[in-house]
């Protein structure tokens, strides 16, 4: 069975020793890398056909993050090369991690640079990242607070005032929907970790 | 007390709408924070003060009820430390406003690893009490336990009076959550999943080993209570979160056996189910009819479901929590109308989704009851 499928397959043990004997054996690390990442584009395909379920999205994460951790190191160069950058965050007001990371989890698989500004992250904070990172092109809001859709529609202004007209903006958590996209003027939403890594690939 | 005799009714009505022999859709609060900005208390004076707590949300509750009647409440109308609740229910840490958090923000979960590697061995070896007593102390403040305690012992009675005097029953009086919210709530979502791919079995075992204590404790508290009904919690086990294999394992055997059990022990059981539980929504059917309640927020697909279950299980549901906080009074009556053109008024609890939030409008909580009342 191969690395992809392994993964696919969720047998995070038997992943991670065939990583370790390819790397052994001198396969080139970004071969074994890009299997890595096929096996994700499977789970994702399985999540988005009713296959799969959260629990599965965050069980391949954790799996695609524990290798990755042990091939990066090895990629050089050739590992910085991404799809493109998205900055992502929490809005103010709400602790909620959960879903901000798997999302990140899941764009850190599909090959996008993430920048984290955590949770609970004031206006500034993504304003300030978006700034740092002119190539960023996604920015990625999480809220699973109704009592900070007011947070998420001062960061969209914020973002706006800030003359970074070009930011695509997303906006995903429980209790998010067109409704409150109309509400905060935000872009678009997803309703999914995987939704997210679609969108950030068609917005890119 | 001698309840009045319109107490008396709304119990029935109650009862009839779990049989489906209910003449219109019934209107049932819920909203444990939503009362405080609209009746302008502080949210940090209203979680942490229980005597005011209850006034205003009596207080708010009879303003809506004034515009349509109100005919029961899904789970009370507050009185103590929500704090306190949720963290007996998860075993996590609630941030509260006012002491971590801003003064008007809305209480949250801190969800973090508390429950360690070795703790499982210990719900194993010694069960809930022993878990219990090794978690809670990490996530509250024993002697905020004990104030809890001391209120209800001293304050109960009178304040379950004081809704009977407002002519308020509540369908549920306890809020049980199975083994696997449970150990959820302790090991943090992210944490727990990995469990239970990693070490199945161990989850298993923890579960078996603390469930006769989940389940005494369950109907011990819902006696103790007086109450009709008590809530067994779907959150982290809903259908969209996990896998088939562990819905299968981990969490429908001891939902069905919470429900089962409350039903032998005359307490009507309300599944309190968040997220989406398309899935697996005809397992429902194993339970008997018409002796309990599906309790949704919008996500799971109540028309789906009752062409699935038919006349098999009352809904309670299913306002969005967002139209309420976003939207227009027209758009909540629309939604109202609509849900019940298409899955009927018979078994019909019309409340919001989950629980409305802390920046529902008024109007549109209103709007919400004054829709379901009127619905021809």
């Amino acid at each position: 069975m191969s690395i992809a499928e392994m993964l696919a397959n969720l047998e995070d043990e038997a992943v991670m020793a065939e990583v370790k004997k390819q790397i052994s054996d001198g396969v080139e690390p970004m071969k074994i890398f890009e299997a890595c990442q096929e096996g994700m584009n499977i789970v994702g395909k399985k999540f988005q056909d009713g296959e799969y379920f959260v629990s599965d999205l965050m069980m391949s994460s954790a799996i695609f993050k524990d290798v990755s951790d042990v091939i990066k190191p090895l990629l050089g160069t050739e590992g910085e090369a991404t799809i493109g950058k998205v900055v992502l965050g929490t809005v103010e007001g709400d602790i909620h991690d959960i879903g901000k990371d798997l999302v990140h989890a899941m764009l850190s698989a599909g090959n996008f640079e993430v920048i984290d500004v955590g949770i609970d992250a004031p206006v500034d904070s993504f304003v300030n990242a978006l700034k740092e990172n002119p190539d960023a092109k996604v920015l990625a809001l999480s809220c699973l607070l109704t009592t900070c859709y007011d947070s998420l529609k001062a960061t969209v202004e914020a973002v706006k005032e800030a003359g970074l007209t070009d930011v695509k903006i997303i906006i995903g958590g429980g209790p998010v929907d067109q409704s409150v996209v109309d509400f905060s003027g935000a872009d678009t939403y997803g309703e999914t970790a995987q939704d997210a890594v679609f969108i950030a690939k068609e917005l890119m | 007390m001698i309840p009045d005799q319109l107490f008396l009714d709304r119990v029935e009505r109650i009862k009839r709408t779990i049989a489906f022999e209910n003449d219109r859709a019934t209107t049932c609060y819920t909203g444990v924070a939503t009362p405080a900005e609209h009746m302008g208390v502080k949210m940090a004076d209203f979680v942490s003060n229980s005597d005011l707590n209850l006034d205003t949300t009596l207080a708010y509750i009879n303003e809506l009820n004034e515009i349509a009647p109100i005919d029961c409440l899904n789970i009370g109308a507050g009185g103590n430390k929500i704090n306190v609740i949720l963290t007996m229910i998860w075993l996590s840490k609630v941030k509260m406003p006012g002491r971590e958090l801003p003064e008007n923000s809305l209480w949250q979960i801190e969800e973090k690893k508390v429950l360690k590697d070795e703790d499982y061995d210990l719900a194993i070896e010694q069960g809930y009490d022993a878990l219990v007593q090794k978690i809670l102390p990490q996530v509250l403040d024993m002697g905020e336990l004990q104030e809890f305690m001391e209120y209800a012992q001293k304050n109960g009675q009178k304040n379950a009076e004081k809704v009977i005097a407002n002519i308020y029953p509540s369908v549920n009086s306890n809020n049980a959550s199975p083994p696997f919210e449970i150990l959820c709530g302790a090991r943090s979502m992210s944490q727990f999943f990995m469990d239970c791919y990693k070490i199945p079995d161990k989850v298993k075992a923890a579960q078996d080993a603390i469930f006769p204590g989940v389940l005494e404790n369950m109907v011990a508290t819902t006696r103790q209570t007086n109450g009709m009904g008590s809530w067994v919690g779907g959150w982290r086990g809903a259908s969209a979160l996990v896998s088939p294999k562990i819905w299968d394992e981990l969490v429908w055997p001891y939902m069905y056996k919470m429900g089962m059990t409350l039903l032998e022990n005359g307490i009507t059981p309300t599944f309190h189910l968040d997220q989406n539980w398309d899935r697996d929504i005809e397992r429902f059917l194993e339970l008997p009819e018409k002796k309990f309640i599906l309790n949704t927020d919008s996500m799971t697909d109540l028309r789906r479901a009752r062409k699935l279950l038919g006349e098999h299980a009352a809904f309670m549901g299913d306002v969005p929590p967002q139209l309420l906080a976003t939207g227009t009074p027209q758009q909540v009556t629309d939604y109202v109308n609509r849900l019940l053109d298409d899955i009927g008024t018979k078994g019909v609890f019309i409340t919001a989704g989950c629980d409305a939030p802390g920046n529902a409008k008024f109007e549109n909580m209103a709007a919400m009851f004054k829709a379901a009342y009127e619905y021809n």
